[in-house]
């Protein structure tokens, strides 16, 4: 039966517009259950459906056999209960299904998710198409009236289907709903209905479902205890008013790392508009959790402030302590020079909550037999939330992980319920799980349908492949890689020509090849975007495929792009064998050594004097050598424990496969630019803003250096010439302080920018192209050189400009947080480290200076920390902090940027939640006048 | 416009019998043919109607968007004619055809409709000089079988009968900003009021007689007809000459007389049949394009 369904919808231009949709409701769809013999067979492969004798929980208030059917707005906010194994044969309506898609994109997911787990028997029923069950919008009904009755009319559908069956015991639908005016009309139709809490708390083998129910109460009887501590956020509409006549700025919020009362807000904007307001204080921050998009409104020039430099940490562990927040406020406002003064506001409302489920630990209430505890997210940018629990004594010393429901104006935290529990505090699996989650990392195990897709073993070259590329096999191709690569996708050679040039050959895998545009594979790795390299755990992320795909291209197939010596570029798709493979030992080794002299070796020692020729145009031309501590942890190979650091050792060999790698990311970005000026994906580094440099240059002049910063090359020569005879580590103490004042390299499409310079590596076009294995963008980049030499054919995505500044966007938000990842794990590895050594007394440099604390650098363990003058049960000494120079004065001591301490390291192991390296200042002695 | 070719011989028969009031299909000079009206046909419209009128088809639909108001009228909407003579109709129209009979009747319609005495344009008014509603009425010729614009005319009232508009508010704020909110209610509409909308009733002079609903083969022996456009209590509203012939005062004054009677009825007729669809609501079964 045919029939049309109309509704009125405005467009963004304001016209009001009729929308006639068609709507086919039809008598075969099935209910899903079972043992049901009146909706037919069910088609082989679909979902598991519904079990014929329900297991599950044992609900006390209904022990027959049950299903549940739960409306929008339980799904939308217990999606963390119905996610429990123990909930099973659920009917989702399809009704509900697309009332949470409209809502929340997230919480869609996961319960597609769920109905798609056979073990969990979620049944989705399409309740709108199905003739007994498809309601039209009545007179005076609004849209949500009419949903709700479409899921009354459904759960009685149901009912009197069910009964019909031929079963000794009658299975009963049971409708969950928080919303009381809703289950009084489905009471009053003959329905049993429960509320979520009501039945969760009837299942009385599973008391500790009872905790992750979501504390959605109302709003109207929460007001009454407690005072207020916040003021109201103002709805949408006025919020709205308020941006577009300009007395609010829409932005997001950003909390501060060092201290939990002062947030910027980024407002969003053009350009030039786009600016930071500071927000202090806990009133002002009024509720807004990091990465929310608010509205805010400036304060009056003569309440502005100054970001401050003091480190403030969240520690109270009560919470009538409003008293002491003062206090601390006051701390902030410190007298500042006015032109420091930032342009200050405060939250009037929260446009969009970007809320998600935290990682952290539980804080056990002091009082006994307390079921309200406070929750410390790892995340220290994130407030503590306060969760109900009654295995506080199991949960302690557990990383587990809360998810927020709403904060009331009169709680000082916001109110959160549990939902799971990861593992002890501290384990390195647990830690590793973590740190993935708090950086957004996905790391589930590939699905069947993206393992698909990966080429079948054994593969051998076919007469398709031969047609399009070109046979090098004669040719003597050699790898240069770290010892124990499993992906080697790149390979060199070079050979001299008859008239007497050097040709040289980069040699890519061609990944392209077998990731086809598209399928499961490609929008899987697009997702995922980068791999991300862990210590002890292997590269968990992008590819499990990477390892296959890397044994796979060792004995296979390559991508070659040649480059003659004169620089004149050429590309060719060739097949290729790798005769030897490398680590950058080895070669260094073959380079050096004077007897050998075959063909591998005289091939690498041609390479390695093009490189040189080479390294020395790039950094004439004024490319940056900056430096950033890195470690290397020398594992235990049975426990994965770190037993060693060292810092790591280039290689000339290094530096020689760099050269050559840029040199081709180089030539394909301007060969695919030359293709696709609209499309190609490149990758720029901006020049940082002049402001950036303030501290690397205050801090220069401190030791009666200049640094020069106008371009990047008179920063090249100036950080060369910056030696002092007395203390040669600090160049690289410039070189580390100058990589911190640089912006983020990005990836762009060529069409959407204009800019596409990169400033660290000087050269005046750039892209991604020589690890296809570990990186997606460089996929791409494959795909469009593919395109340009004729080696296979273009598709639709690939020449969408704004679909690839879509993926730009992912890509460059997952390699940040790829970047991230790979830091704490360096941070939490350096604590297991030094878990093991105890007390040390190390040599460190100071890197900044802060208002309260001095920041060091180890260089032995490339390791940074804070010292902090404060100590809790001390006296507290006196602390003069001059922004000029700037350095810090604690009692008669002045520490300036650079200079030499002497710190003695002890993991803090105090406090589990947290366990910190800490350091303290052994030399200089401050003393106490 | 759409024409026949007879024989000098059926001319004399046609006009002859027109003498004795007694016409080629069997009607007296007054007899409209049998109309069928069907209301809602098109659902994407605001408001849709099609009339049968013998062979003559007609499909109105009304849209209603949102625009501003003129300036000299700022605080009324208005409506816009388009009409499409399709080729369906008669190859006449093909390509371009058609075009000069449509910019007749869209002009004729114009003056007819858009004033305020047959519509309540000030109820199409949102906010003055800032937003209207703007009915967009589209007429598309299906057949022609003669007697064109009272066939139109229907077309196009029972069309603005059916019309809903969609309520919107219009919200104001303390700086004056204003915003418009559409009801989340879809039955929430307004409807057009057509007690005073006219019909057209076309008088076509054949020999010494006039007759209302020529068909085809009657148009093509009238050498003259008068149009008026006629309100449901018999106030003339508009006349206009059409044909190359010439009228005498005295026999347009009797072909008024003879519209304003048979408008009257005609207006009532269709009113009933109206009503009664109105009132079959929802369990009316659409006979659409396909019964």
């Amino acid at each position: 039966m045919l029939t049309s369904r109309t509704f009125l919808k405005r467009t963004r231009s304001g016209a009001v517009l009729k929308v006639v949709r068609e709507h086919y409701l039809r008598d075969d769809i099935g209910c899903g259950a079972a043992p049901c013999q009146l909706c037919g067979e069910r088609p082989s492969g679909e979902v598991a459906g519904l079990e014929a004798q329900p297991s599950g929980a044992v609900s006390s208030l209904c022990p027959g056999p049950h299903y549940l059917l739960p409306d929008t707005n339980l799904l939308l906010h217990q999606i963390d209960i119905l996610e429990d194994p123990v909930i099973r044969n659920v009917i989702v309506l399809q009704t509900v299904l697309q009332e949470v898609r409209n809502r929340s994109a997230p919480v869609y997911k996961r319960i597609k998710d769920a109905i798609a787990d056979p073990e969990k028997h979620f049944y989705s029923f399409t309740n709108e198409h199905r003739r007994e069950t498809y309601i039209e919008q009545e007179q005076g009904e609004n849209s949500n009236d009419r949903n709700d009755r479409a899921i009354r009319v459904a759960v009685k559908w149901y009912n009197e289907h069910l009964k019909k069956l031929k079963n000794e015991e009658n299975i009963q639908v049971i409708l969950l709903t928080n919303d009381r005016k809703n289950k009084e009309k489905a009471v009053e139709e003959g329905i049993t209905a429960y509320t979520c809490e009501e039945y969760i708390k009837s299942l009385v083998a599973n008391p500790e479902l009872v905790d992750r129910l979501a504390s959605v109460s109302d709003e109207g009887n929460e007001i009454e205890s407690g005072r207020i501590i916040f003021s109201e956020h103002m709805p949408l509409s006025k919020l709205q008013q308020g941006i577009k006549s300009g007395i609010y700025h829409q932005g997001t919020f950003r909390a501060s790392r060092d201290n939990y009362l002062e947030a910027t807000v980024w407002v969003h904007g053009n350009a030039e508009e786009n600016r930071e307001i500071i927000i202090q204080g806990l009133k002002n921050l009024n509720r807004a959790v990091h990465e929310d998009i608010v509205a805010v409104e400036l304060l009056a020039k003569d309440d502005w402030a100054a970001p401050s430099s003091v480190v403030l940490q969240d520690d109270g562990q009560n919470e009538d302590d409003i008293e002491n927040e003062e206090e601390k406020e006051n701390i902030l406002k410190t007298s500042v020079s006015k032109k420091m003064l930032r342009p200050t506001g405060r939250v009037v409302g929260i446009i969009k909550r970007n809320w998600r489920p935290f990682c952290g630990i539980l804080s056990k209430s002091q009082i006994k037999e307390a079921r309200r505890h406070l929750f410390t997210p790892a995340d220290r940018r994130i407030p503590r939330i306060r969760i109900e629990t009654r295995q506080a004594s199991t949960l302690e010393g557990q990383k587990i992980i809360v998810a927020i429901d709403g904060w009331p104006r009169n709680s000082r935290y916001p109110n959160g319920h549990f939902v799971k529990n990861l593992g002890t505090a501290g384990d390195k699996e647990t830690e590793t799980e973590v740190l993935l989650l708090e950086h957004d990392v996905p790391h589930q195990p590939f699905s069947q349908a993206v393992l698909s897709f990966l080429p079948k073993m054994p593969w051998s070259i076919t007469e398709t492949d031969m047609k399009f590329r070109e046979d090098l096999r004669h040719l003597c191709v050699c790898s240069v890689d770290p010892p124990g690569c499993t992906d080697i996708d790149d390979a060199l050679h070079c050979r001299e020509l008859e008239n007497g040039n050097l040709e040289v050959g980069v040699h890519i895998a061609d990944v392209s090849h077998f990731i086809r545009p598209g399928n499961a594979l490609d929008e899987e790795s697009a997702k995922r975007g980068t791999t991300v390299y862990l210590c002890a755990k292997v590269n968990v992320v992008f590819m499990d495929i990477s390892c296959l795909m890397g044994l796979f291209f060792c004995t296979c197939n390559g991508d070659v792009l040649f480059l003659c010596e004169q620089n004149e570029g050429l590309t060719i798709s060739t097949i290729l064998p790798c005769h030897a493979s490398l680590t950058y030992a080895e070669a260094q080794m073959r380079i050096d050594s004077a007897g050998m002299s075959d063909d591998i070796t005289t091939s690498l020692r041609g390479l390695n004097k093009l490189a040189k020729i080479l390294k020395k145009r790039r950094i004439d031309n004024g490319a940056l050598t900056l430096s950033s501590p890195e470690v290397r942890f020398n594992m235990d190979s049975e426990t994965h424990d770190p037993i060693d650091l060292q810092t790591k050792e280039l290689k000339e060999t290094n530096s020689m496969v760099e050269e050559f790698m840029l040199l081709a990311n180089i030539s394909v970005a301007q060969k695919i630019y030359e293709e696709f000026p609209e499309h190609a994906l490149l990758r720029k580094h901006p020049a940082p803003p002049p402001s950036n440099y303030d501290i690397l240059v205050k801090a220069s002049k401190s030791k009666n250096l200049e640094i020069k910063t106008d371009s990047a090359k008179a920063l090249a020569d100036s950080l060369d010439s910056a030696e002092c005879p007395t203390f040669p580590y600090l160049n690289t103490l410039l070189r580390i302080l100058a990589t911190r004042c640089m912006m983020q390299a990005v990836y762009f499409c060529s069409g959407m920018d204009t800019d596409f310079h990169h400033y660290a590596l000087a050269s005046p076009i750039y892209t991604h192209f020589t690890s296809p294995i570990r990186r997606y963008a460089d996929i791409i980049v494959h795909r469009l050189l593919a395109v340009t030499i004729g080696s296979d054919c273009t598709y639709p995505e690939l020449t969408d400009k704004h679909k690839l500044a879509d993926l730009c966007k992912n890509l460059n938000y997952r390699h940040k947080m790829a970047q991230y990842a790979q830091r704490a794990s360096v941070a939490f590895h350096t604590q297991l480290f030094f878990k093991t050594k105890g007390v040390m007394h190390e040599e460190a440099y100071i890197l900044f200076v802060r208002k309260n604390a001095i920041v060091v650098l180890i260089p032995k363990y490339g390791l940074e920390g804070t010292v902090f003058f404060e100590e809790k049960d001390k006296p507290k000494p006196s602390l003069t902090y001059n922004d000029e120079i700037p350095s810090l004065t604690v009692e008669d001591t002045t520490f300036c940027t650079f200079d030499t301490v002497k710190v003695n390291i002890v993991l803090d192991a105090s406090n589990i939640q947290h366990q910190k390296i800490r350091m303290a200042l052994v030399e200089p002695k401050v003393k106490f006048r | 416009m759409a024409s026949v070719v007879l024989s000098e011989a059926e001319k004399v028969y046609i006009v002859h019998g027109i003498q004795e009031d007694l016409r080629v299909d069997g009607r007296g000079c007054e007899d409209y043919r049998c109309a069928e009206v069907e209301t809602d046909v098109v659902s994407n419209t605001s408001g849709s109607a099609r009339v049968k009128l013998g062979h003559t088809d007609i499909l109105v639909g009304v849209k209603a968007e949102m625009g501003t108001p003129k300036l000299e009228k700022p605080s009324e909407g208005y409506l816009e004619f388009f009409v499409d003579c399709s080729a369906n109709a008669t190859p006449e129209f093909e390509g371009r055809g058609g075009d000069e009979l449509a910019t007749e009747i869209a002009n004729t319609l114009y003056r007819i409709f858009n004033n305020e005495g047959s519509i309540d344009l000030k109820s199409l008014c949102i906010n003055p000089r800032e937003h209207c509603w703007v009915l967009y009425v589209d007429v598309l010729l299906l057949e022609c079988g003669g007697n064109l614009f009272d066939a139109i005319s229907i077309a196009v009232k029972a069309a603005l009968f059916n019309t809903r508009i969609p309520k919107v508010r219009v919200l104001e704020d303390e700086e004056g900003s204003k915003e418009i909110e559409l009801s989340d209610d879809p039955f929430d509409c307004i409807r057009l009021k057509v007690d005073n909308v006219p019909c057209i009733i076309t008088l076509s002079k054949i020999g010494y007689r006039h007759v209302v609903d020529a068909t085809l083969q009657e148009e093509a022996c009238s050498l003259a007809s008068l149009l008026i456009s006629v309100t449901s209590r018999g106030v003339v509203t508009c006349m206009k000459k059409v044909g190359k012939g010439s009228l005498d005062p005295e026999s347009i004054f009797e072909m008024m007389e003879t519209g304003k009677r048979v408008g009257k009825v005609l207006h009532t007729s269709l009113q009933k049949v109206l009503d009664k669809e109105e009132s079959l609501g929802t369990t009316r079964k659409k006979v659409g394009f396909l019964g």
